[in-house]
C-alpha cells in the first residue's frame, strides 16, 4: 500500500504509530478479518468505516490484545509486536479503548471513575496503599471541565444519561494519558448538538495523541475532517479522504450504495 | 471263600478295567466294600469308565455314606427311611436294621475319585448344561484315567461349546498323563489357545518339564496366555469404565439441557435423580401390594411415573423461582440450592431417613460371561437405556417444533419472542424436560443404588463435572465426557484405589478447565464485547 | 472513611460482648452467662469471621467460592495438628509422639507433614499459610485462564470436595473419618476450664473486628474500588490496564487466610475437627451467610452468619426436621427477594423514609 500522509495539516513524524501487516483471523472458518494491512501515524486521526460485519470491532480486538490473530505482524511504534500482549499490557503501553456500549463502573462515582483511569502504577499492592495527591485532584478537575461533567463529580457513574456515560468513558480514556485511542462508535445515542462537540474534542485530542474512530454516523465522519478507512470482508476497501472514497464506485456498491 | 471270591473279583475289575466295561458292572459294584482305600477308589474310577447309567446312583450313594453292605455280601442303598434296595438292579431288600448293615467306608482320596467319577459320568447327561458343567469340572480336576472316557464322551457330543470344552479337559488331562511328547505338544497347544486361569493351572505345573521342548512350549504358552488375560483384564476395565460412564451420562444429560442449552445451574438436579428413584419405589410398592404378578414390569411402568414426577416438580420449580432469576446465574445456583435442600427433607419426612428396597425384576439380575468379562444384565441394560434416553433427547431436540423452538429461544431469545414463540412457556418445558430426564436417571439408579434421601447429593458434583468437561451447550460433549470420565476413572481405580482415582479424576478436570474453560467441545465464536 | 456508621455499631456492639460474656461467666454471682453458651458465642464469631472473608471475595469481587469451608478447615486442621501434638502421652496408647489414631492404624513415626507441629509458632503460621498457598495455586491457574462465573464456582466445590475425599482417607494421616479430636489444652490452658473458653471467645471476637477492619480497610482503598470494577466490569478494568487476574488473586488469598484464621480458632472451641467441614454443603451454607446479611456490606455477612447459626442452634435442637425446610427456604427467598440481603433492606428502609439524595459515599 502507498505510504500514508497526513491528512489535515497535521503535524507527523517518520515513525508510525500502529502498524498492521497481512493480518488474518478466523472464527469457525468465518474470516473476520482477511489480509488487512493498516498504518495509523503518530498524532493522527483516523475513521475506520464498513458495514456490519466488515471486521471492525475484530481489528480494535486484535490491536488491543483481547483476540490474537492467526497470522501477520502487529507493531507498536514499530517494535512492540502487540500480538504477544493482552489487553493489560497494551493500555499500560499506551493504548486507550472506548467500547461501543458505553462501559463506565456504575457503582463508582464519576470522579472515581476518572481516578481509577489516571495514568498511576497499576499493580495490586501499590493501589492497596495508594493516597490520592494534589497533581491526581488537579487533573481530574481538568478532565471534568473538558467532558462538562464538573458538576456531577459525586454522581454514581450509573444514574448519568447514555451520551453522559460516553463522555466520561471518553474522559477515562484521556486519564489513561494513551497514545493511541481506539473509539467505536462514539456518537451512538448522542444529539447532533453532542455530536458535533464530540467530533471537536476528537480532533483537539489528535495532534497529541493518534485517534482511530470507529463509526457509522457519516455526518460524524465528515465532521472528523480526515483520512478514511473502508473495511469490507476483513479488509482494507479502500483508502482516502470521505469524498473520494464515497465517490468509489466499489465503496458505494458495498456499503453506501446499499 | 468269601474273602477269596472278593479277591477275584476285584482282580478281575483291575486287570479287566475299561474292556469288561459294562457287562461287568454287578462285578464291579460287588468289589466296592473289598480291599484298601486305594482298591476302592480304583474301582470307583472303573465304574466311572464303564459309562453304565447306573453307576451315577450307586457313585452318588458312596459319596453320601448312603452305600451299604448286607450281612449276605450284597451291595445295597440305603435310603433316608431306611429303605434298602440292591444297588446293581434296584431289587427291594426291606429294611434290615442299621447294625446288620456294614458302611462301605470312604476317605478323601475315595471321595475325590468319586467326585472327578460322577464328573465323568455326567458327561453323558442328555442335559447340556450339566454335560457343560461336568467337562469344566473334568478341566478343573485333569485326571490322566479319565482321557478314555472323555475321548467316548467327546466321540458322543454333538454340542459345539460342549466339545471344545471337552477337547481342552482331555488335553489337561494328556499333560497329566505320560503321553508322548508330540500329544502333549499338541495339549499345551490347545489350552494355550484357551488362554485363562484353568488353562493356566492345567500348564504351570509344567513348566520345569523334563523335556525342554515341553518346557519351552510350556513357558510361550504360559506368556500368551498372560497376554491374552491382560487384554480381556483391559476390556474388563473397559466395560466397567462404560458402564460408570452410562451412570454419569444418565445423570449429566438432563443437567446438559438445564445448564448446556439454558445457562441454568440447577443445584436441584440430584434432587429430582432420587425423586425418580422414590418413584420407582412407589411403583413397586403398589405392584407388590396389588399386582404382584407385574413385578418384571415394574421398572417400565416406573420410567413415565418417574418423568412425570420429576418433569412437574421442574416445571414448577421454573415457574416458581429460575423465572426470576434469567440472567443471574449465581443466584439461580444458589436458589436451587435451597430447593434441593427443601426437597431432600420433604422426602426423608414422606419415606424415613433410611434406605428403601427397590427391588430388581429378573432381566435385571444375574450376570453372563463374554469370552472372559463378566457382565452383569443390571449394568448392561442401564447403559442401553442411557443410550437410548441420550438417542431420544438427541431426537427431539434437533426433530421436533418444541426442540426447534428450544434452540431458538435459546440462540436469540428476544428474536424468537418476536417471531411469536411463547419463551416462557418453553423455558418451562425444556427446564421440564431435563428434569424428567433426571427422574429416568433415577429409575435406573434405584436399581444399583441405595433409594435414600442423599443419592442426589452423590451425583450433584459429578455430573456437573461431566458437563463442564463436555462443554456446555453440546450434549454429543456431555456423552463423550461421561464415558471418557467413566473410563478414566475406571483404569485409574487399580493404580490409585477408588478414591484416590476419583480425587485425580477431579483435579484432572480441575486443571483441563484451566486450558479449555470451555470444555472438550466447546462453542467456538467470535469473541463478544465486555 | 475506614470506620463507618454500619461498622462502628457492629464493632460497639463486639466491644459490649467482651465486656458482658465475660463478666457474666466468671465474675458475676450466680453466672448468669453459662460455659456452653461461652463456647456457643465463640463459634458463632468464628462463622462470623469466615463469612466477612467470603463477602470479601463474592461482594466485592464478584467470585462466588464454593469453597470457602475448604480454607476453613485446612486452617482448623493446622490447628488441630498442634491440639493433637500438645495432647503428648496423655492419649490411650500413651505415646509420647504419635497421635493416638496413627498407633491404631500401626504408624512407627511421626510423618514428614506433621513436623513442627508440636510449636505453637509453626501451627499459627501454618495456619494463615496453608490456606492461603491453596488459593494462591488454585487461583494462579484458575484467574489466569479467565474461568469465571459459574465455571469457577463448580470447581471451587469440586476442590472442596476432592479434599474432603482425600481427608476421608486413613492413609493422609489427619484421622480419616473421625478427623482429630480428644483436645486437652492449648498453651498450656485447659481446654475444658471456663477460662480458657471465654479466653479463646474473646480471642474470635478481636479476630473478627481485625478481620472486619483489615476487609474494610482494603475495600476503601483504590485496590478495593478497581476490585468492584472487576466485579461489575471486567472487560473495561482490564482495557485501563489493570492486570485482573492479580487482583482476584490477591484478594482470593487475603480472603483464605482469613478463613483460615476463622478454622483455627473454631477448633479449639467445638474441640474436634473432620473431613465433614470439606462437605460441599458446607461451602454453600457460608454463602447463604452472606446473601441473608447483604453481600458486599461486611457487617452485613458477619451479621447474616450469626443469625443464621443462631437459627440453626435453634431450630435443631427445638424441631429438628424443620431446620433444613427452613434453610431451603432462605436460599429461596433471600436470592429471589431480598438481593440486597437484610441489611441492604433495612439501610434501603431507612435511607427511603429520609429521602437522602444521591447514595453516593464518598471515600478519600
Amino acid at each position: 500500500m502507498s505510504a500514508p500522509h497526513p491528512i489535515g495539516g497535521l503535524p507527523t513524524e517518520a515513525l508510525p504509530q500502529l502498524y498492521l501487516d497481512g493480518v488474518s483471523r478466523a472464527f469457525d472458518g468465518f474470516k473476520a478479518i482477511n489480509n488487512l494491512s493498516l498504518v495509523i501515524d503518530k498524532g493522527e486521526l483516523r475513521a475506520v468505516i464498513g458495514p456490519n460485519g466488515a471486521g471492525k470491532t475484530t481489528m480494535m480486538d486484535i490491536i488491543t490484545g483481547k483476540t490474537r490473530p492467526d497470522t501477520g505482524q502487529v507493531l507498536w511504534e514499530q517494535s512492540v509486536d502487540l500480538t504477544k500482549l493482552d489487553e493489560a499490557d497494551t493500555a499500560r503501553l499506551g493504548i486507550g479503548r472506548k467500547f461501543q456500549k458505553p462501559t463506565v463502573f456504575e457503582s463508582h462515582t464519576v470522579e472515581d471513575n476518572l481516578a481509577l483511569a489516571l495514568k498511576a502504577d497499576r499493580s495490586p499492592w501499590a493501589t492497596l496503599f495508594h493516597r490520592t495527591t494534589a497533581a491526581e485532584t488537579a487533573r481530574i478537575d481538568e478532565l471534568l471541565g473538558l467532558i462538562r461533567l464538573g458538576n456531577l463529580r459525586d454522581w454514581m457513574a450509573g444514574s448519568l444519561s447514555h451520551g453522559q456515560k460516553q463522555w466520561l468513558e471518553i474522559g477515562m480514556l484521556l486519564a489513561q494519558d494513551p497514545q493511541l485511542l481506539l473509539i467505536d462508535e462514539p456518537a451512538a445515542g448522542m444529539t447532533d448538538a453532542e455530536t458535533m462537540w464530540t467530533a471537536d474534542l476528537l480532533k483537539s485530542i489528535a495532534g497529541e495523541r493518534s485517534v482511530i474512530v470507529v463509526e457509522h454516523d457519516m455526518e460524524f465522519v465528515r465532521a472528523l475532517d480526515c483520512k478514511v478507512t473502508v473495511l469490507h470482508q476483513g479488509s482494507v476497501l479502500a483508502e482516502g479522504r470521505l469524498e473520494t472514497v464515497s465517490a468509489m464506485p466499489e465503496v458505494i456498491e458495498v456499503y453506501l450504495g446499499r | 471263600m468269601r474273602f477269596l471270591l472278593r479277591a477275584a473279583l476285584v482282580l478281575l475289575a483291575l486287570v479287566g478295567g475299561t474292556a469288561a466295561g459294562a457287562a461287568d458292572f454287578g462285578a464291579l459294584v460287588a468289589a466296592l466294600p473289598a480291599g484298601s482305600y486305594s482298591d476302592r477308589a480304583k474301582v470307583v474310577d472303573d465304574l466311572a469308565q464303564s459309562g453304565d447309567p447306573r453307576a451315577l446312583a450307586v457313585l452318588n450313594a458312596l459319596a453320601a455314606d448312603d452305600l451299604k453292605v448286607m450281612p449276605d455280601g450284597t451291595v445295597v442303598i440305603v435310603d433316608d427311611k431306611g429303605a434298602a434296595k440292591a444297588a446293581v438292579d434296584g431289587t427291594d431288600k426291606g429294611t434290615p436294621a442299621a447294625d446288620q448293615l456294614d458302611r462301605v467306608k470312604v476317605n478323601n482320596a475315595v471321595r475325590r475319585a468319586v467326585r472327578t467319577a460322577i464328573g465323568v459320568l455326567t458327561l453323558r447327561d442328555p442335559d447340556p448344561a450339566k454335560r457343560l458343567a461336568a467337562a469344566r469340572e473334568a478341566l478343573r480336576a485333569a485326571d490322566p484315567d479319565q482321557i478314555d472316557a472323555v475321548d467316548s464322551a467327546l466321540a458322543a457330543e454333538t454340542d459345539p461349546a460342549v466339545k471344545a470344552l471337552l477337547a481342552e479337559a482331555r488335553a489337561a488331562a494328556v499333560l497329566k498323563s505320560d503321553a508322548p511328547a508330540a500329544d502333549q505338544l499338541a495339549a499345551i497347544k490347545l489350552l494355550a489357545a484357551r488362554g485363562d486361569d484353568a488353562a493356566i493351572a492345567a500348564l504351570a505345573p509344567l513348566a520345569g518339564a523334563q523335556n525342554p521342548e515341553i518346557a519351552q512350549a510350556v513357558k510361550s504358552a504360559l506368556a500368551s496366555i498372560a497376554e491374552t488375560q491382560r487384554l480381556w483384564g483391559l476390556a474388563q476395565n473397559v466395560w466397567f469404565g462404560l458402564s460408570l460412564g452410562s451412570v454419569l451420562l444418565l445423570a449429566a444429560v438432563g443437567l446438559a439441557i438445564t445448564f448446556g442449552v439454558m445457562g441454568v445451574i440447577n443445584m436441584a438436579h440430584g434432587e429430582l435423580v432420587m425423586l425418580g428413584a422414590y418413584s420407582t419405589f412407589a411403583v413397586q410398592q403398589v405392584i407388590r401390594l396389588h399386582a404382584p404378578g407385574l413385578f418384571d414390569w415394574s421398572l417400565v411402568i416406573a420410567a413415565p411415573v418417574a418423568f412425570v414426577v420429576a418433569g412437574a416438580v421442574g416445571v414448577a420449580i421454573e415457574r416458581g423461582i429460575v423465572r426470576h432469576l434469567y440472567g443471574r446465574p449465581l443466584e439461580t445456583l444458589l436458589a436451587t440450592w435451597g430447593v434441593s435442600l427443601i426437597l431432600q427433607q420433604a422426602v426423608r419426612t414422606i419415606f424415613g431417613p433410611d434406605n428403601r428396597e427397590v427391588g430388581n425384576p429378573g432381566w435385571m439380575s444375574g450376570a453372563f460371561t463374554l469370552g472372559q468379562l463378566q457382565i452383569t444384565w443390571n449394568r448392561l441394560w442401564i447403559l442401553i437405556f442411557a443410550l437410548a434416553v441420550f438417542a431420544v433427547l438427541l431426537a427431539v431436540l434437533k426433530r421436533t417444533p418444541i426442540g426447534l423452538q428450544m434452540r431458538a429461544v435459546t440462540q436469540n431469545r428476544a428474536m424468537a419472542a418476536n417471531m411469536g414463540i411463547r419463551t416462557g412457556r418453553v423455558d418451562a418445558l425444556t427446564f421440564g424436560l431435563g428434569a424428567g430426564i433426571a427422574g429416568l436417571a433415577g429409575v435406573a439408579l434405584s436399581q444399583i443404588d441405595n433409594v435414600s434421601p442423599n443419592l442426589g447429593q452423590g451425583y450433584i458434583v459429578d455430573s456437573f463435572m461431566v458437563v463442564v468437561f463436555g462443554g456446555a451447550g453440546n450434549i454429543w460433549g456431555t456423552l463423550a465426557g461421561a464415558f471418557s470420565l467413566g473410563v478414566a476413572n475406571k483404569f485409574l481405580e487399580p493404580f490409585a484405589g477408588a478414591v484416590l482415582g476419583k480425587i485425580l479424576i477431579l483435579v484432572g478436570i480441575i486443571l483441563f478447565i484451566q486450558k479449555r474453560p470451555r470444555g472438550l467441545f466447546a462453542v467456538k465464536g467470535r469473541s463478544v464485547e465486555a | 472513611m475506614l470506620i463507618d456508621r454500619r461498622l462502628g455499631i457492629f464493632l460497639a456492639g463486639l466491644f459490649v460482648l467482651v465486656v458482658v460474656v465475660p463478666a457474666g461467666n466468671l465474675w458475676l454471682a450466680g453466672q448468669p452467662v453459662p460455659t456452653y453458651l461461652v463456647a456457643l458465642i465463640g463459634k458463632y464469631l468464628c462463622y462470623a469471621l469466615l463469612a466477612v472473608a467470603l463477602d470479601l471475595v463474592w461482594g466485592f469481587c464478584g467470585i462466588l467460592s464454593l469453597g470457602h469451608g475448604a480454607f476453613f478447615a485446612l486452617g482448623g486442621y493446622a490447628m488441630g495438628m498442634y491440639l493433637m501434638r500438645e495432647i503428648g502421652d496423655r492419649g490411650v496408647y500413651a505415646n509420647p509422639t504419635l497421635p493416638d489414631f496413627m498407633v491404631f492404624i500401626g504408624w512407627k513415626q511421626l510423618p514428614w507433614y506433621w513436623w513442627g507441629f508440636d510449636h505453637f509458632w509453626f501451627a499459627a503460621s501454618m495456619v494463615l499459610l496453608v490456606p492461603g498457598a491453596l488459593a494462591f495455586v488454585f487461583g494462579w491457574f484458575t484467574f489466569r485462564s479467565r474461568v469465571a462465573g459459574v465455571y469457577l464456582s463448580i470447581i471451587t466445590q469440586a476442590m472442596t470436595y476432592a479434599l474432603m475425599l482425600a481427608f476421608f482417607r486413613n492413609e493422609m494421616g489427619f484421622g480419616g473419618n473421625n478427623g482429630l479430636t480428644d483436645f486437652k489444652d492449648v498453651l498450656g490452658y485447659d481446654l475444658g476450664g471456663g477460662g480458657t473458653k471465654v479466653g479463646l471467645m474473646v480471642l474470635s471476637a478481636v479476630a473478627l473486628a481485625a478481620g472486619l477492619l483489615l476487609a474494610r480497610a482494603i475495600t476503601v482503598s483504590r485496590l478495593g474500588k478497581v476490585l468492584v470494577c472487576l466485579r461489575d466490569a471486567e472487560s473495561r478494568t482490564r482495557f485501563l490496564g489493570y492486570r485482573v487476574e492479580h487482583y482476584k488473586l490477591f484478594i482470593f488469598t487475603v480472603s483464605a487466610m482469613m478463613a483460615g484464621v476463622a478454622g483455627a480458632l473454631y477448633v479449639p472451641q467445638v474441640g474436634i475437627i473432620n473431613p465433614s467441614e470439606f462437605s460441599p454443603a458446607n461451602s454453600i451454607e457460608i454463602v447463604i451467610w452472606v446473601a441473608l446479611g447483604g453481600r458486599g456490606t461486611l457487617v452485613g455477612a458477619a451479621l447474616g452468619a450469626i443469625l443464621v447459626a443462631l437459627a440453626k442452634t435453634l431450630l435443631t435442637g427445638w424441631l429438628p426436621e424443620v431446620w433444613l425446610f427452613a434453610l431451603g427456604a432462605m436460599f429461596v427467598l433471600v436470592t429471589i427477594g431480598l438481593p440486597t440481603g437484610v441489611l441492604g433492606a433495612l439501610e434501603g428502609g431507612l435511607a427511603r423514609t429520609r429521602r437522602a439524595p444521591e447514595p453516593a459515599e464518598r471515600e478519600a
